[in-house]
């Protein structure tokens, strides 16, 4: 049986993917982080938010 | 999860040496206070968790289970304290041996050690909370709504899922800062480039039009499209005649910072004076200011913590759990610190923003001191450059705030003595200069413009990324706090429905309508039950302590259901089923049994009578039972050998000793006495003091049991059903012969007849006696589960049951 925490997990994944708001590599980073640590620091996260640099001045 | 099969625990806590068959089932060690039931309990945790929970949480400080784990005599031997339990593994079949020493709780030997036994094995320890002991149930039910809220997310480790939140969050915050410096950035740039390039808005056919008219006095080639790749001064350089020094931009420049000097000494003074104001009221307030200097210390620290010892003071806790409750219980405690925490942080993100605005003209005017040969200035404005840069970093914490109230009192951006002259002089002689001739100043005009254009391109790089990394942080912090919220409400509301179907099932007799509700919110969960249909209140408004109680429990296993599922396959319930008041204990074992039937309940009590009910609604046998009658320090705790007691008598009577026998005897008909004028509901002569002597009941047991077996045989005439009035006619025609057998009647009745005068009889004599009464007692339990019968319900009974049903006799009479 899946716990509390992977069913929250699970599901803030699947709503990501389904928003499109995050590309499918950041989700799939999170997903990666998430199952492997219990307690993500922030700078975990921000190391996959800011990944890949955005930006492109036309 | 598991199920226990047997234990054998030396020297921890009040017990010597003990060997318990549990059998895989539920099962009861009863005993009076103090002959060491939760010393069982105890041992069972510490081998389970490596933990003792009655020596951690409040009111436990100087408690810890190296010192107070062992026997009181083994304290300085703790290797010789250990528990070693035999468990069986439902998900995997398999059934191991798992020992674990005092000396070394966090060690635990696994026999087979296989890696999907180790697995198993290594998910209970993770959850103390299968142990509920009744100071703890209460915790759930009278306690502020912050406290239960943190009480009942601590056991459905909702804690875990807080901290990711917390990290996401944090995560989101940083990057919002970021995202607002290189905003500040994007337009420091943008506003140089437009003050060179001579336009008020920064568009391609502008800039085009501007650069294109020096490309023109240049020969160069007009640049129609302003793409990602284009070079303003394109073909400029392989002429070598690149400068970088245009007089007429720098002049801009320099009255760009010499205006913008006007307005330093305001610059930023609304948000100054509210830091100072801030920083006035903390020190007003030395508590504030410490619990602000506190939190600010904790958050600290709990980034840092990473095991059970503190990072901050390296006091070592039971585990890393204790440790991190016990910080994010101080922070909880600093709301007003918090607010003043944030006004602080975000006045100082506005000035921080000034800041960058200032230094980025600084640095144009820096460059054109260079340029010139003005080392003093370029070197004033490096320092002047870097104290600001330094400003800001203390702009971003509270402790670097706290510390900057002399430099926003007296104008934050402390301009140099020199600056004004300094400024003036560059100015004046770069205006002494003479004019560049129209080719040298489209040439530095377009090396100048490509160069700020590069900046910008860079600036507007990094504010895009800081812009998409904030989006996305924020939208996946939202995207978690919905979904945090949807399982939250979800799983409170499937809470409260098991609890409030549980205590409903135990009092289903007056409070068949109960409801409760748990309504979470911002760190909070408030808990309000319906009393008697009148409205809901909290639980302790209107109901007794003993519902209480019972509320505690039923949500205890609401929460472990919902935690656990099926995995729900043990709880230790030390002394716990004594929240239940007497009238709903058999329909405590029947929600115990049906809704929890793949469950092991390892349930200690102090009241024997308890221990009987449960083995006669059948939820233990004799053999799942285990009773202590009494404790030593030398000893532990004494088991009674055998509980039925025949034993014990035959063996004192095949000593001779007849006294023991008959006190023995005498004991036991008491106490079953007792506990079948409560469970069959016998007439007894009410008593104020509750003092009934044997005497006062058995005669009336036998007279109930008389009754119920007649109204047994009439029930079934009038259904027609031959074979049950049989049953019970031949059950009454026992009772009667063993009765008469053992001349209990005349003998109970009689005062003058007590087991003092027994001591007189000689062996032959008294054997016959307690042959009669064990014959008599018989008539009273069932032979298959050897549970004592009862009847149910109690106030009007419809039928007469033992706990494995083999015994069942219905005494409601075919309506005429």
């Amino acid at each position: 049986m899946a716990t509390l925490q992977e069913q929250i997990a699970e599901s803030f994944l699947a709503n990501l993917s389904e928003s499109k708001t995050i590309d499918a590599e950041k989700i799939d980073q999170l997903r990666t982080l998430l199952a492997t640590s219990k307690k993500p620091k922030p700078e975990d996260f921000v190391k996959i938010f800011t990944l890949p640099a955005g930006g492109d001045l036309k | 999860m598991i199920k226990l099969e047997s234990a054998h625990i030396e020297e921890v806590r009040g017990i010597r040496k003990l060997d318990i068959d549990f059998q895989k089932g539920t099962f009861v060690i009863s005993g009076p206070n103090g002959s060491g039931k939760s010393g069982v309990i105890d041992a069972i945790e510490f081998a389970l968790t490596g933990q003792i929970g009655r020596l951690a949480g409040r009111g436990t400080r100087g408690l810890s289970v190296a010192e107070h784990g062992p026997h009181v005599d083994k304290i300085k031997f703790p290797d010789a304290s250990f528990v070693e339990l035999r468990v069986f593994l439902p998900d995997i079949g398999k059934s191991a041996t798992i020992t674990r020493k005092v000396s070394s709780p966090k060690k635990i030997k696994i026999a087979p050690a296989t890696e999907d036994i180790k697995a198993a094995l290594a998910e209970i320890t993770d959850h103390p909370e299968i142990t509920l002991s009744r100071r703890e149930i209460l915790r759930f039910i009278l306690v502020e709504p912050t406290k239960r809220s943190e009480e009942i997310q601590t056991i459905l480790k909702l804690d875990e899922i807080g901290e990711t939140r917390s990290a996401l969050n944090a995560a989101q915050n940083k990057l919002q800062n970021a995202r607002v410096n290189a905003t500040a950035q994007e337009q420091s740039s943008l506003s140089t480039l437009q003050l060179h390039l001579q336009i008020t808005a920064l568009n391609a056919a502008d800039l085009l039009e501007a650069i294109n008219a020096r490309r023109k006095i240049l020969e160069l080639e007009v640049i129609a499209d302003l793409t990602p790749d284009t070079k303003l001064d394109a073909g400029l350089l392989a002429a070598g005649n690149a400068t970088e020094f245009n007089r007429k931009s720098a002049l801009r420049d320099l009255t760009a910072l010499s205006d913008a000097a006007t307005g330093f000494p305001d610059l930023g003074r609304k948000q100054a004076d509210a830091i100072l104001t801030d920083l006035e009221k903390l020190e007003a307030d030395p508590a504030l200011l410490a619990a602000l200097q506190r939190r600010s210390f904790i958050e600290k620290g709990i980034e840092l913590v990473d095991g059970p010892a503190c990072p901050l003071c390296d006091t070592l806790w039971e585990d890393e759990q204790h440790l991190r409750d016990h910080l994010k219980a101080k922070l909880t405690k600093s709301e007003e610190a918090r607010k003043i925490q944030q006004a602080l942080l975000n006045n100082g993100a506005a000035i921080s923003q000034e800041i960058i605005r200032v230094t980025g003209l600084l640095a144009l005017v820096q460059k054109l001191a260079s340029i010139q040969g003005d080392a003093a200035f370029a070197a004033l404005l490096i320092s002047w450059k870097a104290s600001l840069d330094t400003l800001k970093t203390k702009l971003a914490t509270v402790d670097g705030l706290t510390g900057l109230k002399t430099r926003l009192t007296g104008g934050w951006l402390e301009t140099p003595a020199a600056f004004t002259k300094s400024l003036k002089t560059l100015t004046e002689n770069i205006q002494a200069k003479p004019d560049q001739t129209a080719t040298l100043d489209a040439q530095t005009f377009l090396t100048t413009a490509q160069l700020r254009l590069d900046d910008y391109k860079e600036a507007v790089r990094k504010s895009k990324s800081a812009e998409v990394a904030w989006t996305c942080a924020k939208a996946v912090y939202d995207a978690y706090c919905t979904v945090l919220e949807h399982e939250l409400n979800a799983l409170y509301e499937a809470v409260q429905q098991d609890f409030s179907t549980f205590y409903r099932a135990i009092n289903e007799d007056d409070e068949n309508k109960f409801t409760a509700k748990l309504t979470p919110s911002e760190g909070k969960l408030d808990f309000d039950v319906n009393f008697y249909e009148r409205g809901l209140f909290p639980p302790g408004a209107y109901h007794s302590e003993g519902h209480q109680d019972s509320m505690g429990v039923c949500l205890y296993l609401a929460l472990m259901k919902r935690l656990f599922g099926d995995q729900f396959t043990i709880a230790l319930l030390d002394d716990v089923v004594m929240s239940v008041d007497s009238g709903h204990r058999y329909e405590f074992c029947k929600l115990l049994k049906t809704h929890f039937p793949h469950t092991q309940f390892i349930i200690t009590t102090h009241d024997r009578l308890w221990a009987a009910q449960l083995k006669a609604a059948g939820l233990v046998t004799a053999k799942t039972s285990l009773a202590f009658h009494g404790w030593t320090i030398d000893t532990g705790p004494l088991v009674e050998s055998n509980q039925e007691i025949w034993g014990e008598i035959e063996s004192a009577l095949e000593k001779g000793n007849v006294e023991a026998a008959a006190a023995a005897l005498r004991h036991h008909l008491e106490f079953v006495s007792h506990l079948l004028a409560d469970q069959l509901g016998a007439n007894v002569q009410f008593r104020a003091d509750g003092n009934y002597e044997l005497g006062d009941l058995l005669p009336s047991v036998l007279a109930r049991m008389k009754d119920i077996y007649g109204k047994a045989a009439a029930a079934a005439q009038s259904w027609g059903i031959d074979k049950d009035k049989q049953l019970a006619t031949t059950a009454k025609e026992s009772l009667s012969a063993a009765a008469g057998a053992s001349n209990v009647e005349q003998w109970a009745v009689n005062k003058a007849v007590h087991y003092n005068a027994w001591a007189n009889f000689g062996k032959k004599d008294f054997a016959p006696v307690a042959a009669a009464f064990r014959a008599l007692l018989g008539c009273f339990r069932c032979q298959g589960c050897e549970s004592w019968i009862y009847v149910t319900p109690r106030v009007t009974p419809e039928s007469l049951r033992c706990g494995c049903n083999t015994v069942n006799f219905n005494l409601k009479a075919k309506p005429k």
